[in-house]
């Protein structure tokens, strides 16, 4: 019986769970359940799926007792009872659902039955209706169609009459200068022009092509007014390009008045430097603005434009350049360079990409290197000029060679230092160009003075016509018996001017570039090797001592043409017995004048007194003097004997420095030539062969020549003995050396200085 | 100087001018030097290197009967010279022969060949033919230019052809071509000129004054070298007889003669009145001074003095290379004093 209840009882909960799950969307309490039985787990549990009746009733017989099972007995019954007549009520409940639906299907069919009339009904008007809008329609189509045609023709007539319209219209236009209203009607029209212009609107097209022609020409006077905005001549630019007018010529020609414009610019260093600049200034405004205008009319032209700036700048450099070429100040150069320097600054201003600053930056420094360059010629020149002085001066009577020499000084000194002074100016000045230029103008300052030096050596080498390559003018000058009369002096010059140099200037300047130039910074330390006062003024030192040589072999041959002539000319084995001193004294003399005087203008005098020099000869000239007391007694003593002694003498003497070193001074220089001049005597009297008179001629020479040689050359020791010598050579020379005898010597010489 | 007493010395007993090297002496090295007195009887003396050549020694001593002004050589006989002479009044030139045994003889005479008398002129040099066995000679007078047929076995000479030097011309001295044996050069007052003596006809003239000395570079043709007065030394190239192709400064006083060195390039020897000789090692090249000119300085001319020789007591007129051997010069001084020197050290530089 337990059996029996329990599936009901099972059934009917399980039957209740489903239909609740069927009929609540919400599925927890017949989802719970499992769960709460699975979570209890006991089989005991009646309402748990794993309910297992045997182990139930098992259970509940061991546990309970009677009345217990009974109670649950009755409580089982209960409860099968309620399931029982819920089920009923289930059952019927949906017994009436399936009637109610039922009932509806059945509604269903019978009205779904009269429809099918109804719409067959509509299907009919449907058509009908369909018909006739198709023959609405078909009636309409032909006004339809005439009243598109109107449409056309109207549209057609507007057109033409606007084509009609068009000379007036683009008069009115002109009238009232709407030129963009007149070009755009134009360019319009312009299709049918082309189509129909040939035939129909011949007139119209000619009308309006006149207008049209007077447009374009309005349009390009536009575009040539200055005075017109930019804006108004871009305009008329782009307008003339629509109208496909040749715009490249326009372009051409417009750049043509622009160059012509340029030509206008000019730059008159001179004209800036006294007068303001403004219209300099203006004129370049005026072409910067006329530049931007063009830029902006055509704005493919920035090539062109560069171009003709750089033209501008290039002309600008070109007039510097040959500006810089004439003499002028370094504040004429920054004063031209700074107005130069703003116009291309207004210009880089336009110009943007164009890089006009690079450009004359690079123009710049050709420039400067000119001027630098220019400078030094210029020095160059006056020293020349100065130098060249000395050489007019027997034309143009006394010309002092003391003036010449401190002029030259001057200038070399002066100008080195002034020029100097310039370049500090310029370096001072902040000058934008000039400030980026400014190692370069360091460089080639360095680099200027030590080429500077370089020339002006080859230069004074010139000058002395010592450097014998053929075809330099100086040597023209030289020729043609100048040399002969001039050019010792101009040497001498040259000598002292050297010296001067290497001892004066050279380290002047050295220390005044290094001074300013260097302290900027140390890197300048680099560059010093551009400009070596040693090697240069290790040059100038040579050069002045070459020049003295030059000078005092100049004289000494001058001396020695004056002696050849006198001994080449007579025969001296047929001398006559001597009347007087002979005139070549004379010459001799007058000649060591001129040299004494020359050398008194331009060397220094000597401080120290030849303290060793006379001591050197003094014993020398005692023996001299012996020997020679000797052979005016002993004259008749055998050759041999003679002979024996001068080589003794000269054995016990000391040896006459005839060739001593040339120094800077009048003594020495005199003493110099003095002494080469005696010793060409000499030479020249070996050369001969004397009678009795010829050597008594020579005696009374040498005689009369002591007194002024000594006063000339102030070491009288060095001129006994110089002249001794050229008596022994007489001797020497001589079958019958038997000189005169002393008063009638005297008187000769005493009668050739009353002459007088 | 360093060298200064490296020199080795002979004493002539009297003043001389002119000393020459035997050149064809192939065995010895030996000199002739000739004396310059006026009232004493002149000698010449031959002098020889000794082997060792540490000694200079008398080989022979002859009087000559005149001063003697100029004495040269034989190049193809060692006993055979010239000298040109003077009495005090006249001048003449001799061509004498060494007598064969003369070391036996007590005081041997001089064997005069023939002498070269010419009409008129002070007679200045005599040029042997520049090498090997020639009958021609040279001989130069202040005015006229001679040459001659010399024949040695027969003991005449005889003018072949001769040429004036010009109106106003005063020929001084000259020199023999050894690469062109048919021009030679004189010096006068105020030019070098060179005669074609084939036709006996000036051919072309350098202008350069007071020349003293000429002489030409033994081993380059064309190329000259003359010492001048006061001007020093000049190198030249015929080719461009315009400009020299060198300077060197020369003395201090005048430069008296200058002689090229047989054997070494651009050694060169000049002698003066400042009593020095200076040793000069000049560059003949005419590329390479083309290139040195540009570079124009005074101190190359210091460079190409390799030595000055000072030690000497008066002017030095006679100076002469050995043709034997080449790196050793005599040179003479107006008091008679040969000196003998060897420039080996020098050129070892080069």
């Amino acid at each position: 019986m337990e059996t029996d209840e329990a599936p009901l009882d099972d059934k009917a909960r399980r039957m209740r769970d489903l239909l609740s799950s069927f009929y609540t969307p919400i599925p927890s309490i017949s989802s719970n359940s499992p769960n709460d039985f699975s979570r209890h787990a006991s089989p005991d549990d009646i309402n748990s799926p794993t309910f297992e009746p045997d182990q139930y009733m098992n259970v509940l017989a061991h546990k309970s007792n009677l009345e217990a099972l009974l109670q649950k007995h009755v409580e089982m019954v209960a409860e099968i009872k309620n399931l029982d007549t819920d089920l009923q009520m289930l059952v019927y409940e949906n017994y009436n659902k399936f009637i109610c639906a039922t009932d509806t299907i059945k509604r269903m069919k019978s009205n779904i039955l009269g429809m099918e009339a109804n719409m067959e009904q509509l299907l009919e008007k449907i058509l009908s209706v369909q018909s006739r809008s198709d023959n609405v329609n078909t009636s309409l189509s032909e006004n339809r169609e005439h009243i598109e045609k109107l449409h056309r023709t109207c549209n057609l007539l507007r057109k033409i009459q606007f084509i009609y319209d068009l000379p007036d219209r683009l008069s009115k236009c002109i009238k009232h200068e709407a030129y963009a209203d007149a070009v755009k009607f134009y360019t319009g029209a312009m299709p049918i022009f082309k189509a129909y212009g040939d035939s129909s609107f011949q007139d119209c097209k000619r009308a309006s092509e006149e207008a049209i022609a007077t447009i374009v020409k309005n349009l390009q006077e536009k575009l040539f007014l200055d005075s017109e905005s930019m804006q108004v001549r871009a305009e008329a630019a782009v307008l003339l390009k629509q109208l496909n007018f040749p715009v490249d010529n326009l372009k051409a020609r417009l750049l043509e008045k622009l160059k012509v414009s340029l030509m206008d610019i000019k730059l008159d260093p001179e004209v800036i430097q006294n007068v303001s600049s403004s219209a300099h200034k203006e004129a370049v405004h005026e072409f910067v603005e006329a530049i931007r205008a063009f830029k902006t009319i055509f704005p493919d032209s920035a090539k062109q434009m560069v171009k003709l700036a750089q033209d501008l700048v290039t002309k600008h450099f070109l007039i510097i350049n040959e500006y810089v070429k004439t003499r002028i100040h370094a504040t004429d150069l920054l004063g031209v360079l700074r107005i130069v320097w703003s116009d291309v600054l207004i210009m880089d201003e336009v110009l943007q990409d164009a890089s006009i600053s690079s450009y004359s930056l690079e123009a710049a420094e050709v420039a400067i290197k000119l001027y630098i360059g220019s400078v030094y010629s210029h020095l160059m020149q006056d020293i020349s000029d100065s130098l060249l002085k000395v050489l007019k001066r027997d034309e143009a009577g006394e010309y002092p060679l003391e003036v010449a020499l401190e002029a030259c000084i001057n200038v070399v000194f002066r100008g080195g230092r002034n020029f100097l002074h310039d370049i500090h100016k310029i370096l001072d000045d902040n000058l934008e160009i000039v400030d980026k230029l400014r190692d370069l103008i360091i460089d080639s300052v360095q680099e200027g003075f030590q080429e500077f030096f370089r020339q002006l050596e080859v230069r004074f080498q010139l000058l002395s016509g010592r450097n014998s390559s053929p075809g330099t003018q100086i040597q023209g000058l030289t020729e043609g018996g100048q040399r002969d009369k001039v050019l010792p002096s101009l040497v001498l010059v040259l000598a002292q001017l050297s010296v001067f140099i290497a001892q004066t200037t050279i380290p002047k300047i050295t220390e005044e570039l290094a001074a300013p130039f260097y302290s900027d910074s140390v890197r300048y330390y680099e560059y010093r090797p551009t400009f070596a006062p040693e090697e240069i003024s290790q040059k100038f030192k040579v050069a002045g001592e070459s020049f003295l040589h030059l000078y005092v072999n100049m004289k000494t041959q001058r001396v020695s043409l004056i002696l050849h002539k006198r001994f080449a000319t007579p025969n001296w084995n047929k001398h006559k017995e001597p009347r007087e001193v002979h005139m070549f004294v004379d010459l001799f003399l007058q000649e060591l004048k001129i040299i004494g005087s020359e050398a008194r203008q331009i060397l220094p005098q000597d401080i120290r007194k030849h303290k060793a020099d006379s001591n050197g000869s003094t014993s020398s000239s005692k023996s001299n003097s012996f020997r020679e007391d000797n052979r005016s007694n002993n004259v008749q003593k055998g050759r041999n004997q003679q002979l024996l002694e001068t080589h003794l003498a000269k054995l016990f003497k000391q040896k006459v420095e005839i060739f001593r070193k040339v120094e800077y001074t009048q003594e020495s220089v005199i003493i110099t030539i003095v002494k080469l001049c005696l010793k060409s005597l000499q030479e020249f009297v070996r050369l001969q062969t004397f009678n009795r008179s010829g050597f008594q001629q020579i005696h009374l020479d040498i005689q009369f020549l002591r007194t002024p040689l000594k006063e000339i050359a102030e070491d009288e020791a060095a001129m006994d003995f110089l002249l001794d010598e050229v008596v022994v050579a007489a001797v020497e020379r001589c079958l019958d050396p038997i000189p005169l005898e002393s008063p009638i010597l005297d008187r000769l010489i005493q009668a050739k200085l009353a002459k007088e | 100087m360093q060298a200064a007493s490296s020199g080795i010395g002979y004493g002539l007993k009297y003043q001389a001018r002119c000393i020459s090297d035997v050149k064809a002496d192939t065995d010895h090295t030996s000199f002739l030097a000739g004396t310059l007195s006026l009232k004493e009887e002149n000698e010449v003396h031959l002098i020889r290197l000794s082997s060792s050549g540490t000694e200079l020694f008398c080989e022979g001593l002859f009087s000559h009967p005149n001063e003697i002004w100029d004495l040269v050589s034989c190049p193809f006989d060692q006993r055979i010279f010239s000298t040109v002479h003077s009495n005090g009044e006249s001048y003449g030139a001799s061509i004498w022969q060494i007598p064969e045994l003369y070391g036996e003889l007590n005081s041997p005479q001089l064997e005069r060949i023939t002498s070269l008398d010419t009409d008129a002129g002070k007679i200045k040099c005599v040029l042997w033919w520049p090498s090997g066995r020639h009958d021609k000679l040279i001989s130069i007078n202040d005015e006229n230019l001679y040459l001659w047929n010399l024949d040695v076995s027969k003991k005449t000479a005889q003018v072949q052809s001769q040429d004036s030097a010009g109106m106003l011309q005063k020929l001084s001295g000259g020199a023999w071509d050894p690469h062109d044996v048919s021009s030679v050069a004189a010096t006068c007052e105020s030019y070098l000129q060179f005669w074609d003596v084939r036709t006996m006809k000036k051919t072309s003239t350098i202008e350069c004054s007071h020349v003293r000395s000429v002489d030409y570079h033994p081993k380059k043709k064309h190329i000259l070298v003359t010492a001048e007065h006061e001007s020093g030394i000049h190198i030249w190239d015929l080719r461009n007889p315009k400009v020299p192709i060198q300077e060197l400064p020369g003395h201090t006083h005048w430069t008296w003669t200058v002689k090229c060195n047989p054997e070494y390039d651009g050694l060169i020897l000049s002698a003066g009145t400042d009593s020095t000789v200076n040793l000069w090692l000049a560059s003949t090249n005419l590329d390479e001074l083309t290139t040195e000119r540009q570079e124009y300085s005074p101190t190359r001319w210091v460079d190409s003095l390799l030595h000055t020789y000072s030690d000497f007591e008066d002017s030095i007129y006679g100076l002469t290379w050995s043709s034997r051997e080449p790196w050793i010069f005599a040179s003479l001084s107006y008091d008679g004093r040969v000196v003998v020197e060897s420039v080996k050290p020098f050129i070892s530089r080069k």
